[in-house]
């Protein structure tokens, strides 16, 4: 019973939820409108379990005193202030504003702003021409780095002004963009798309069963 | 030598790039910027709205990203409200109200644009694809109340406006999928127009969705912010990133170029 009813109400959804986008019916509208109302009401849930699984995790690291335990407090002190201000006072209030713009904006921009240098160190470390596809890679990688900057179209004016074409790094740069990494990007586009419209009607059809926990 | 060069300590490199960002950070470079055909697409569309038009932002990014989408959202604010096209700002990322907020507020004050009147930022709902569908039947079923918490049915600006229909054009302020879900959902489901700013990272990714016209246009980066303040004669935040960010992209250049050379050497000498 545990594992039909969920199969039951995954194939009946499924089954009306496509139905409903091909019928105009004021009833298969009404039908489309409530589910997706649901739905909506649903999505904050991801949230909650989000945190909850945050606090389990953390719970267990301190517990069992697993490296760099301590920093779980940080976690938790974190967590609950911006909770506290958030919920009790909403977040336009000054406090939460002032936390926000202080420590969040700051503590993710550090972060982020590292992948510069250990990208610039990744880079000249691994990033070599060894085969030809590794050279092929390599040339429209650096084409579409310093076109995307406008020094290389500087440059290209500037060292390269004998050939009869301006702006050439950055022009040469949309042409990659727009044509051999259009081609392969459409290509997996359409294959993760068949891969998702397979997946579907296998959940629908009760063929995949591991979101109820087996494969049986 | 050339082994000393190939194992190059990498808190040289780290320096290296330090200064690479610094040094044009404290004496700015002025690099002439060529706007691209995606972000121009964007402008002139937006250029030809006639005034009492609305556009949707979506902020669908969060502090990490802010230096890249910031100044676009600022440049297209600031051109909207030149215009006297209505903004609705709202967001699907929990970490964006906040910083999203205070960006409308200051250009809004700058541009003396009227909130409730001239826009509207209804905040934060979770959930992508469930949150874009309501939107198509009914906005203020999904947002209830703007991020002041004012019923949207007490917005003068929201009176006339119901769904999709009334909005001319979403632009996605975007630092992850989201731009392929409004697509999705949004664009093929309601015919809405969509356009989007997104990440240097995710660029790439858009191309396939620009070319079918399912966006109509695209800023890239911080170079689409730059393109964007150079269309509307406002060089700032996005001008000012894409010059500091010149000189890093050369250094990889040089770094790669240094690299691969030393290493055909060395090949040639083991054969």
């Amino acid at each position: 019973m545990k594992r039909q009813v969920p199969l039951v109400l995954c194939f009946l959804f499924g089954v009306v939820m496509c139905f409903t986008q091909f019928s105009p019916h004021q009833y298969s509208q009404a039908v489309y409108n409530e589910v997706i109302n649901w739905a909506l009401i649903m999505a904050p849930f991801a949230l909650i379990f989000g945190t909850i699984t945050l606090i389990q995790t953390h719970v267990t690291r301190i517990r069992r005193r697993i490296e760099h335990w301590q920093y779980s407090f940080v976690v938790f002190a974190g967590l609950l202030t911006m909770a506290f201000i958030g919920i009790l006072f909403g977040p336009q209030d000054p406090a939460f504003e002032w936390l926000f713009n202080n420590v969040q904006v700051p503590l993710d921009a550090t972060m982020f702003s590292l992948l510069a240098f250990l990208i610039a160190s990744a880079a000249f470390r691994a990033f070599r021409a060894r085969t030809f596809e590794a050279t092929l890679l390599l040339i429209a990688a650096m084409i579409v780095l310093i076109g995307n900057v406008p020094v290389g179209d500087l440059i290209w004016n500037t060292v390269l002004s004998w050939l009869p074409w301006d702006n050439g790094a950055s022009e040469t740069r949309q042409w990659i963009l727009g044509n051999p990494n259009l081609s392969a990007r459409r290509g997996i586009i359409l294959g993760v798309s068949l891969g998702v419209i397979s997946q579907a009607i296998r959940l629908i059809l009760g063929i995949e069963r591991s979101y109820i926990g087996g494969g049986d | 030598m050339l082994s000393k060069l190939i194992n190059l300590d990498r808190r040289i490199i780290f320096i290296l790039v330090a200064l690479a960002v610094i040094i044009p950070t404290l004496l700015p470079l002025n690099l002439p910027i060529n706007v691209s055909n995606p972000t121009q697409r964007i402008y002139d569309y937006i250029d030809t709205l006639p005034a009492g038009s609305t556009i949707m932002i979506a902020f669908d990014y969060g502090p990490s990203s802010m230096p890249e989408l910031n100044p676009m959202a600022k440049a297209v604010l600031r051109h909207c409200f030149d215009k006297k096209v209505r903004v609705i700002g709202m967001t699907l990322y929990p970490f964006a109200p906040t910083l999203a907020d205070t960006l409308i507020k200051e250009v809004a004050e700058e541009k003396g644009a009227v909130n409730g009147e001239d826009y509207v930022f209804l905040g934060f709902r979770p959930g992508y694809e469930q949150v874009m569908l309501r939107m198509g039947t009914s906005i203020a079923s999904a947002f209830e109340k703007d991020y002041t918490n004012t019923p949207l049915t007490e917005i003068p600006m929201m009176k006339d406006i119901t769904n999709y229909d009334q909005i001319d054009l979403i632009l996605d302020l975007a630092s992850g999928s989201t731009t392929q879900i409004w697509i999705t959902y949004v664009n093929v489901k309601y015919s809405q127009q969509i356009a989007a700013g997104v990440t240097g990272v995710i660029v790439s990714n858009m191309y396939p969705y620009l070319q079918t016209k399912q966006l109509i246009g695209l800023m890239p980066g911080y170079l689409g912010a730059s393109e964007y303040e150079k269309l509307i004669g406002v060089p700032e935040k996005g001008t000012e990133g894409i010059n500091n960010a010149s000189p890093v992209h050369v250094l990889i250049f040089v770094l790669v170029v240094i690299g691969n050379t030393v290493f055909f050497i060395q090949r040639r000498r083991e054969e």
